[in-house]
């Protein structure tokens, strides 16, 4: 197993030169196993053992600094699969979003991304990192959200005694139908149709186009006649959307 | 007769049907021109532009008949007035391309005759083979066969498949793969032009291969030449096996997009050899020629796309010659890339995907319609008579045979090919989310086919210049028909046997479109939240561009305000609207349809207003639903295929499930209407009722209902009541006895919505009947059908 220590021409390999203008990270080759396997930190329990204090030091680094700020940062990695260095990166973005400097974001802070503004579902995200009754999301939280959108990695060994992964393609889809379904039955209404759609098409439709779209919309996925799309009919209707090309961000691998 | 006798004696006997009609004309042929004064084929070389074989009979003619006509002057003065006359010469040149132009449609007719063989041999190598016989056969009878002359294939051969390609290109799947097929295209095809070429020359330095004359130039133009994939043998080959649409597109693409290399390498070594020396600013300007060359031609296409779309904003008053703008204008882009040696492929592949958004929104469905079938069949015949003038070429060609220079020619471009493939996946896998798997990278390597540009380019070389020329040529030749014949007919069983992912080809369903698109706006979403400008965020800059500023100007009237959904579903509505009005027909209708075209036809379409709606209990509903689902999942379940020169990706493929398939489509569309329209008190039911025609005439209509609107703006309305009136008689001739079994009365629901509503409905409903625009992809031609 070969670890390095980044330099910063590695750094820039990596395509995070200008997230990470100073701390160095830990690169793994890829096709390492155990990598890819979201078992980072009981790679790392693992190795640590073996390794002496010093070595401990310097593999932690002086990304030390930024990840030791995040309390159960191991729990966080293993649970989600990200990388340290992603979680430096989200880190990162996530202070930066925290205008308040509390260490927690409100709406608010998500409100004044100026990206999103023109988004036109740009509540139902944000709503999204809010649990229910939630003012705040810290950032465990935040990482747990976004590591939906982590690609699915194809050669990670199967666990038996662990969850679905977030970022499977059932938990990713069952993430995108949760938007839809905002009061939380479980099943995308008519209503709730008609509200993303109109969200989405803006003004520029009658109401009565809307309708049939969505009645159309239904009809087409509804198997059992209930006149709502449950979560399985949902996904069915979208078996052949390559789902992880979709719902993957790159820079997240 | 003796040649056409012996042309049906080497055809396989099931053949002999097909080439009755051919042996009736070329009898024909063959009395003219006996009697003629010039013979065919030997009309020979006076034309031919630099064609040291001569034989140009089939194609290149210009001012061929002309001279002919010159070297024979008749002298009539001193005759009675003829009263017949025969001038052959009068017509030889087009006589002659439409008998070569038949010949090649009746071959295509011909492979569909045997399902058998077409099933085992691609059509392709069938043509070929044709090509190779009839080459042959003009060769016996003491001719010379026409070579595929390369003025000809790159002026007029050429731009139909690359139209028909480019404005038909999947775009969502191509720009989401743009990098991978780039880098295939570019690095791909650059690498192996320089492997090629270097070995090539190390092989040729070799002592006793009499290869010696051959310099280091000529082996990189001999490499860059032979090195790229071809579009229309991909195209050809790939559309049979009817591979996923990821594998497909990035091997089309590649073919695609690699012109710009070719193009440019072609150049710059054709120029170098001639000086014999290169120095480091060539290569800089050769890499800046690329830039140029590739950049320039999408610019111009880019150009050309706009202007039409800008001119078909105003077609609306002249609709027949609504199709010929697209034509006229993308084969201008062509000619104009041209001019400046800039990649005409670009250029068309550019002006087609370009104008294509914008023009059919602007553009009547029907002259989408003509526009499809236009470029399909042009296409189609295209591709047929470059593989048989392949073969023609073949046997009309001088050759010059060396085996070491050949095999190694064979060897390397497969070496490269893999090595190249499986190297430039390894790096581009580190940027893919979904990665290409080894199987992928193997067909991907497999199918990278050679075909007739490669001969053509190889075709222009001087041979002052190029003494080699023959030698290249027979390499060629050999490499062509080596990953035609061998890699065209073993990909289909590789493909099977690694299980390849096949095409799942199925109409995007309404659910699909409108989840695709909330998850681009989710992903959009968070890719701004993480602060990371990826690909979705230049999407979603584009799209937003295109709405604001680029619609308006190029989309006439309502239309450009149109959401991409609301697009999307006005297709789908037309295409119910088709498939209700024939399944309307498919009902037991009496034998004495009015034949009259009459607006009484479509009366129909409107729900008579003063019947009671039948009250159907909810078990039944339960029932229908039952089947209506049923069938549903039926038919998604099928796996279509697509292919070029079958039109209609044919949705019902035997006759029984076509009708199971129509009727259940209609009472889930009737079913919808209802439910969403029409008030508890008035049956909609016409169609249970089209066994009387005659009655919705006589039912008197109350005065809320709407009268039938004409949509002014399309002149086509009348047309289509009579196609209306078509499907009804087309359905009832196919469709005598109708078991009545799944015509129920379909539950019409409980909404109770007001006639407002009911109007509005109908009046949708005659406008997608009318002129709706463009319809789906690939299944708005089932007026077509049988």
């Amino acid at each position: 197993m070969i670890m390095f220590f980044s330099s910063p021409s590695d750094v820039k390999n990596n395509g995070h030169r200008r997230f990470f203008p100073y701390c160095h990270i830990i690169l793994i080759p890829r096709g390492v196993s155990g990598h890819e396997s979201g078992g980072i930190t009981t790679f790392f329990a693992r190795r640590f053992h073996h390794v002496t204090d010093h070595s401990c030091a310097i593999i932690m680094g002086s990304g030390d600094s930024t990840l030791s700020k995040i309390p159960n940062v191991e729990e966080l990695m293993e649970e989600t699969g990200f990388s340290p260095a992603h979680v430096v990166r989200l880190y990162e973005r996530f202070q930066a979003l925290d205008k308040s400097k509390k260490g927690q974001l409100s709406r608010k802070d998500f409100e004044s991304i100026k990206e999103l503004a023109t988004n036109p579902i740009r509540d139902r995200i944000i709503g999204a990192f809010f649990a229910q009754g939630q003012e705040m999301v810290d950032f465990h939280t935040f990482v747990r959200i976004l590591a939906h959108f982590r690609p699915v990695d194809k050669n990670r060994p199967k666990k038996a005694n662990m969850q679905e992964p977030v970022n499977s393609r059932t938990s990713k889809l069952r993430f995108a139908f949760q938007l839809y379904d905002q009061d939380n039955d479980g099943k995308i209404s008519r209503n709730e149709l008609l509200q993303v759609l109109r969200t989405m098409l803006e003004m520029q439709v009658t109401d009565e186009q809307l309708e049939s779209i969505a009645d159309r919309t239904i009809q087409e996925a509804d198997l059992d006649g209930d006149n709502a799309i449950s979560f399985d009919e949902f996904r069915k209707s979208l078996e052949k959307v390559n789902i992880d090309h979709k719902m993957s961000i790159r820079f997240l691998r | 007769v003796l040649l056409t006798g012996d042309f049906c004696s080497r055809a396989p006997p099931e053949m002999v049907r097909v080439s009755r009609g051919l042996l009736f004309l070329c009898a024909l042929v063959l009395l003219l021109l006996s009697e003629a004064v010039e013979p065919l084929g030997a009309s020979g070389s006076p034309g031919g532009a630099g064609d040291s074989s001569g034989g140009s009979h089939g194609l290149q003619k210009g001012c061929e008949a002309d001279v002919t006509k010159s070297k024979h002057p008749t002298n009539r003065t001193k005759k009675p007035f003829p009263v017949l006359s025969f001038d052959y010469e009068h017509v030889k040149t087009p006589f002659e391309i439409s008998l070569w132009v038949l010949l090649a449609s009746l071959m295509k007719l011909g492979f569909h005759l045997i399902p058998r063989l077409s099933s085992i041999v691609p059509e392709s190598c069938l043509l070929i083979v044709v090509g190779l016989l009839v080459g042959g056969l003009i060769k016996v009878v003491g001719e010379t066969p026409p070579v595929l002359d390369s003025q000809v294939f790159f002026l007029f051969l050429l731009p139909p498949i690359i139209l028909d390609a480019g404005y038909f290109l999947p775009i969502r799947p191509f720009s989401e793969n743009l990098g991978t097929i780039l880098m295939f295209a570019v690095v791909g095809t650059l690498w192996n032009s320089f492997f090629m070429g270097g070995l090539l020359y190390g092989v040729c330095q070799i002592k006793g291969t009499d290869l010696n004359t051959v310099n280091l130039l000529a082996c990189l133009l001999f490499g860059s030449i032979i090195s790229a994939v071809d579009p229309v043998a991909v195209l050809a080959v790939f559309e049979e096996i009817h591979i996923n649409e990821l594998l497909h597109i990035l091997v089309f693409g590649e073919s695609l997009l690699n012109d710009a290399v070719t193009v440019v390498l072609y150049h710059l070594f054709e120029e170098y050899a001639g000086v014999g020396s290169v120095s480091i600013l060539d290569v800089f300007l050769g890499v800046v020629c690329f830039l140029v060359v590739a950049l320039g031609g999408v610019l111009v296409g880019a150009f050309y796309g706009i202007l039409a779309a800008f001119t078909s904003r105003f077609t609306s008053h002249t609709r027949v010659i609504e199709p010929l703008f697209v034509f006229v204008y993308s084969y201008m882009a062509y000619l104009s890339a041209e001019v400046f040696h800039l990649s005409g492929i670009m250029a068309l592949i550019a002006c087609g995907a370009v104008m294509r958004p914008y023009v059919e929104a602007n553009i009547s469905h029907k002259s989408h319609t003509t526009i499809k079938y236009f470029l399909k069949m042009w296409s189609s015949v295209s591709e047929t008579l470059i593989f048989i003038f392949l073969g023609v070429s073949t046997v009309a060609g001088n050759h010059s045979w060396n085996w070491t220079f050949v095999t190694v020619t064979i060897i390397l471009c497969l070496v490269s090919r893999v090595l190249g493939v499986v190297g430039l996946t390894y790096v581009i896998n580190k940027f893919r989310i979904v990665k290409l798997t080894t199987k992928d990278q193997f067909i991907v390597a497999y199918g990278g086919l050679r075909g007739a540009i490669a001969f053509s380019l190889g075709y222009l070389l001087d041979k002052s210049h190029f003494p080699m020329r023959d030698m290249f040529l027979t390499a060629i030749i050999t490499v062509i028909f080596f990953t035609v014949f061998v890699q065209g007919m073993t990909i289909r069983p590789l493909v099977d046997l690694l299980a390849v992912k096949k095409k799942q080809e199925t109409k995007r369903s309404i659910n699909e479109e409108i989840h695709t698109q909330f998850l681009d706006h989710l992903l959009t979403g968070i890719e701004d939240i993480c602060g990371h400008y990826g690909h979705h965020h230049w999407k979603d800059k584009l799209n937003r561009f295109n709405k604001k500023y680029v619609k308006k100007c190029l989309i006439a009237g309502e239309r450009s305000k149109e959401p991409q959904l609301i697009a999307f579903y006005h297709k789908m509505e037309m295409k119910q609207a088709i498939e209700l009005v024939e399944s309307g027909g498919g009902v037991k209708l009496p034998s004495a349809v009015p034949s009259t075209v009459s607006m009484q036809n479509i009366q129909p379409k409107k729900p008579p207003s003063d019947r009671a709606i039948p009250q159907i209990s909810k078990g039944r509903e339960e029932e229908i639903r039952k089947i209506l689902r049923n069938n549903l999942q039926k038919t998604r379940q099928r796996l279509r295929s697509y292919n070029r020169h079958t039109l209609v990706a044919d949705p019902y493929e035997d006759g029984w499930n076509d009708l199971l398939f129509k009727r259940q489509k209609l009472m889930e569309i009737e079913k919808k209407v209802m439910c969403v329209s029409v008030s508890l008190t008035h049956v909609p039911n016409w169609w249970l009722h089209s066994s009387d025609p005659q009655a919705y005439s006589s039912k008197p209509t109350s005065d809320d209902l709407p009268t039938i609107k004409v949509d002014l703006a399309s002149p086509q309305s009348p047309d289509s009541v009579n196609l209306v009136n078509e499907f009804q008689k087309a359905a009832t001739q196919n469709d005598p006895d109708d078991d009545g079994g799944l015509v129920m009365k379909v539950p019409f629901a409980d909404k109770d919505q007001g006639e407002q509503d009911n109007k509005k409905e109908q009046q949708r409903l005659m406008r997608c009947l009318s002129d709706p625009g463009p319809g789906g992809d690939e299944e708005e031609d089932e007026p077509f059908l049988p």
